[in-house]
Order: structure tokens, then sequence, then C-alpha cells
């Protein structure tokens, strides 16, 4: 215990000195030009990593050398010896059931080596909130982009072919594509059951009914968002190799591989010690490759083959199986005094979730908690829904909601001080919270630079003499 | 199809499917995975060389189509001894985030300082217009280009 007190005080002492040792004006700590290439390849320590703390120096990074030598290894440039490549065929229609899937034409070609289809698949479903979404679509396709068989064959080229030689019979079912007549009760359901509404929240803090009858003003608005694809520039990609210990490997672009193994073993039935994930480096995440896709599908057709199994997602794959950003439809009510404070919100989302759960969980939390805005507000309540529709699921995307939610509370924010005649800086620094705000979920905020940072924004970029 | 070309300065040849494209022929083939698959329809310029003083897109171009060209790729830029310009003003500057974008940004960038050696701003974005950087690094990007044209010059100028 003594000695772990002395640890501390010592790393302090260090930080102090660390701080004092700084130099007022920092050099860039780049490679310096006249360095060479050496091989083999050591790169350069950045100084930034020997100091604390490293805020405000500039650092390069460390993998920048082999990205511009271009000799950084993504997944599509391993090959192993005898690897075979995957495709895998999309359904059809929205929402559809799968009467039957003959894969024997597929097989009969020269060069296709093995096929999957979903009834193969030992426990059929996966997710990181709710473990709603099959790896292989069977019995029941819920979305255009959703995959109901697979085929591996020696070239890329030879499985797309095969792809044209699988018949399956469809049965299409009655769909749903917007999310407010998905919450009717008389809307197809997308996962049976009675409602489309998978998950909700709410958040409420004080009387927001009073609050708003109490209010000079009360502002409403409704406000949508579309949904957005990641794009990242290396599509979703992986390889597996099934050995003769039955032991997978999987190499993938996957950005959360302890996540992803868990997903792994109970698609596969399997124990997580009995599979090896190794993440490399990612062209572009962005959060649609926070969840497995393929990988199961290519551990067990490399299980099927005994050859190693590649996957690469054409753009198009990537587009509509892979996850999206939630569209939200958002109802803010807010009630303001006659100088411009904010009284009460009360607001409601709709989350369009698509066709499968992915990480709504955290979007809709994340969604709600922020949707008040940075605002001192005393009135709350603030109801979300996430509903399955007939489209591509949506899932994690930079800000998990938080942008959503922020283009609906800022523009409201425009329309009450055009409103009202108040400068919408000055309206912001009305309401904006301050050191000790309570959040909307009253946590009590600390280090908040909201004001100064705002005053000094408008300062640098000529806000007032752009308003004169 | 027998398809020789020289790449980057050597000569090179492979037996390929003629629906091959100079993109897969130089990965798959000659081993250059430099040059990436982005999109595969020549929209994200990731697969970016030059060929015969021109940047193409080499997930459009049939193998066959280069036949007895002069192909220089991302491996081509750097020796053994020394980082082209651009390649070190990229890594300086930060403008290699996940790096993907990379090797394309780099040969159109190329492309256009060995033709315009003191591009304007305009001139260097709209010569890279054809590549997407989806980590939205394009302002570190087009300074590294403008870096590097100084450095080149300078070199020239001493020299």
């Amino acid at each position: 215990m003594a000695t772990r007190t002395k640890d501390i005080q010592t790393d302090a002492e260090e930080l102090v000195t660390a701080r004092e040792s700084r130099a007022p004006a920092q050099q860039p700590l780049s490679v310096p030009a006249d360095k060479p290439v050496a091989f083999p390849l050591e790169l350069p320590e950045s100084e930034a990593r020997l100091r604390t703390p490293a805020v405000g120096q500039r650092a390069s990074r460390p993998d920048g050398r082999l990205h511009g030598l271009g000799q950084t290894q993504y997944i599509d440039d391993i090959t192993f010896p005898h690897m075979l490549h995957a495709k895998i065929l999309r359904s059809e229609d929205p929402h559809e059931r799968i009467l039957s899937i003959d894969t024997s034409e597929a097989e009969k070609m020269p060069g296709v080596i093995a096929t999957l289809t979903g009834a193969e698949i030992p426990e059929n479903s996966f997710g990181p909130t709710y473990q709603d979404q099959p790896v292989l679509a069977y019995p029941i396709a819920r979305h255009r982009g959703d995959g109901v068989a697979a085929v591996a064959a020696t070239s890329e080229q030879l499985a797309a072919d095969a792809l044209e030689k699988i018949k399956v019979e469809y049965e299409p079912l009655p769909a749903v594509f917007d999310p407010l007549e998905a919450m009717k009760d008389d809307a197809p359901k997308v996962h049976g059951g009675d409602t489309n509404i998978y998950t909700s929240k709410t958040i409420k803090k004080g009387d927001v009914d009073k609050a708003l009858a109490e209010s000079d003003h009360v502002f409403h608005r409704q406000f949508r968002t579309q949904m957005v694809e990641h794009v990242p520039l290396e599509p979703h990609a992986s390889i597996a190799s099934w050995d003769g210990n039955g032991r997978v490997t999987l190499w993938t672009s996957l950005g959360r591989i302890t996540l992803g193994r868990e997903d792994l073993a109970r698609t596969l039935a399997m124990p997580q010690s009995k599979i090896r994930l190794i993440g490399t480096v990612v062209g572009g995440n962005f959060g649609g490759k926070n969840e497995i896709t393929n990988e199961p599908i290519l551990a067990l057709l490399s299980k099927k083959s005994g050859r190693p199994v590649k996957s690469v997602f054409t753009r198009g794959d990537e587009f509509v199986s892979s996850t999206i950003r939630h569209p939200f439809i958002m109802d803010y009510t807010t009630g303001v005094s006659k100088d411009g404070k904010i009284l009460a919100r009360k607001i409601r989302l709709v989350l369009d979730g698509g066709a499968y759960c992915s990480w709504t969980g955290t979007t809709i939390g994340k969604g709600s908690i922020l949707a008040p805005g940075p605002y001192n507000i005393d009135h709350v309540l603030v109801e979300a829904y996430a509903v399955y529709t007939n489209k591509t699921t949506t899932g994690a995307m930079r800000g998990f909601g938080a942008p959503q939610v922020c283009f609906a509370y800022e523009s409201q924010m425009d329309d009450i001080a055009h409103e009202l005649g108040i400068d919408p800086l000055e309206i912001r620094l009305r309401n904006g919270f301050s050191e000790n705000s309570l959040s909307p979920t009253s946590q009590t905020l600390q280090s908040v630079a909201l004001k100064e940072s705002l005053t000094q924004a408008a300062d640098r970029f000529g806000w007032k003499e752009w308003q004169a | 199809m027998l398809v020789e070309l020289k790449v980057n300065g050597e000569p090179r040849s492979a037996d390929v499917p003629p629906e091959t494209t100079l993109l897969k022929m130089l990965r798959e083939q000659l081993g250059l995975t430099g040059a990436k698959l982005g999109c595969d329809v020549g929209d994200c310029g990731t697969c970016t060389v030059i060929v015969d003083g021109v940047s193409v897109n080499s997930c459009l171009m049939l193998a066959a189509r280069a036949n007895g060209a002069d192909v220089t790729t991302i491996e081509g830029l750097a020796n053994s001894n020394e980082l082209h310009p651009l390649q070190e003003k990229f890594e300086e500057h930060g403008a290699l985030q996940c790096g993907f974008c990379g090797p394309g940004m780099l040969m159109s960038a190329k492309n256009l300082l060995d033709k315009n050696p003191e591009p304007s701003v305009f001139e260097i974005r709209d010569a890279l217009a054809g590549n997407l950087c989806r980590c939205t690094g394009y302002t570190k990007i087009i300074e590294a280009v403008i870096d590097a044209g100084r450095a080149m010059n300078s070199a020239q100028t001493s020299a």
C-alpha cells in the first residue's frame, strides 16, 4: 500500500517536471526530412509519446510510413496457398419467406468447392444488443440485403458466376418502410409479435406539461434526418481458416474483436477458446465495422472445404448489407420565457431501425440523453422509440445518435432566436451549460467550457462583423 | 492471354484471363498490393496508378490494354534510400489516416506535380477530385501536396 502511494507521488512529480520542462514553442514532431528509408524499417519514436501530457503537441502517426509506401497490409492484401473466394447471394425483396434453396447446380460447376445456407448454421443469430439478426436469412429474409446463400470457389469470378446458379423460391410477405407507419397496430410485423417497437427510452425531469403551459412562447417543429452509409474505402473483408485441430482463425477488418469472438462462438456453437480472431489494419471503420458480418459464413465454408476462404464485400454489398446511420424523426416542443430562457422541452424521437437491432441500444440511449441539448432546462421529457422496418439495418455510426439530435435542437435554437429577435449566439450563452450544470439525467458536469468555446469561436470567425 | 508491360521500370508479364483488369493483374499476378480495390467502378480512386504518364483508375482498365505500357505504382515511388517528397510530406502533415486512399492519392498527386510543379490549391483539388478520403483528411492532403511541390522545386533550384 505504501509503495503504491509512493508511486503515485513519484508519478505526479514527474508529471509536473514534464510539464515545466516543456518548451513554450513546440517543434513539429515529424520525421526529419533528411532521414532515408532504412530497412529493416525502424520507425521514429514520436516525441509526444515520450512526454506527458501530450496535449497540444504535434505527433506523427506511427503507421504513416507504411501507409505512404503502400506496404500496409489490409485484409485483401493477404493471401494464402489454396485460398478460396466467397460470395454471398442476397434476397430479392424487402420481406419474404424462403420456401426452398437449391444449390446443386452451383455445386456442379468446376471450381466451386463449397456452398452454405442459413439452415446449416449451428446458431443462426447474432447482434450486439439483441441477437435478432441471422447470419444467412432462413426461413425469413427481412430486407433487400439479407444474405441467403454463400459460395466458395477457386476465384472470385467463379464464385460470382455460381451465385447465378442458385435457385431460391420465395413467398413475398407484406413489408413496411416508414417507421411511423410501422408503429401502427395494423402494420406488417417485421419480426412477428404484436409490435415493431423493439426498444424505447424515457427521460423525465420536472413537470414538462405544467412548465410548457406557463411559458411565454411555445415552439413546435418536426425534424427528420436521413440514412447515411459509412462508405469506408476498404470494404468489409475477412479470411477464415479452419485447422485440423478443429480451431478456426479469422483475419478480419472487424473493429471489436472481443465482441466478435463472442458472436462467433455463439453462431458456430463452439467455445471461444477454439476461435482466434486477428484484427488487422482497418481502412476506415466509422462505426460500421463494429459487429460481425460474414465471418461465421467464411468459417463454415472453410470447415467444409478444408481451405482458407476470403471474402471482400463489393461496394454494392457494403451499401445494402452493412449497417447505416439511423434516420430520426424528431418532434421538439420547447417552452421559452420572454427573455429567451428555455423553461421546458418535450421531445419525441422515432428511430428507423431497419430490419435488425444492431447497435440501436447504444444509439437510442445516447440520442435520448443528448436530445435536450447542452442547455440548462428544468423540465424535460424525452420519449424515444426504435422501430423495425424492412430496410437496411441501422447501427453504430460516429456519435451514436448524437449528430441527429444536435441537428434538431440547434435548428430549433435558431428558430427561437429568430422569432424572439435575440442574437443566435446570445440565446445559446443565456441557456448553455456552465460548470456544475446538471445534464438531462442529472449528472453534475465538470470542466464545462461551452460558453468560453462559443465566445472564442465567435470572435475568431467574426460573428459580430458578419451580423453587422 | 499474355500481357507484357513495364512496371516501376522493370519488365513484367503475366498470363491472365481476358476480363482481368490492370488492378487485378498488379495485385494478384505481380504481387503489387499497394493499389487498392475500393469500389471497382472508378469512383473512389484507391486503385490509381500512372500509365504512360497519365493517372488512371486501374480497376477500369483491362490488363490487355496496358500491354506494352510503362506503369508506375505506389511501390515505385520510393527507392530503398529515400522517400519521394510526397510520401515524406504526407507523413509529416498527417495526411494519411486509415491509409487506404493513400496510394491512389499519392499517385494522383505525383502525376500532377510531374506536369505542374507549382500547382494552385484549385489545381490540386481538381487533380485529386477522383480520389476519395472518407477519414475526411483533405485539408492535410492538400497542404502536403503544396509542401511537397515546394520541396521538389527548391531541390531542383539548388541542384
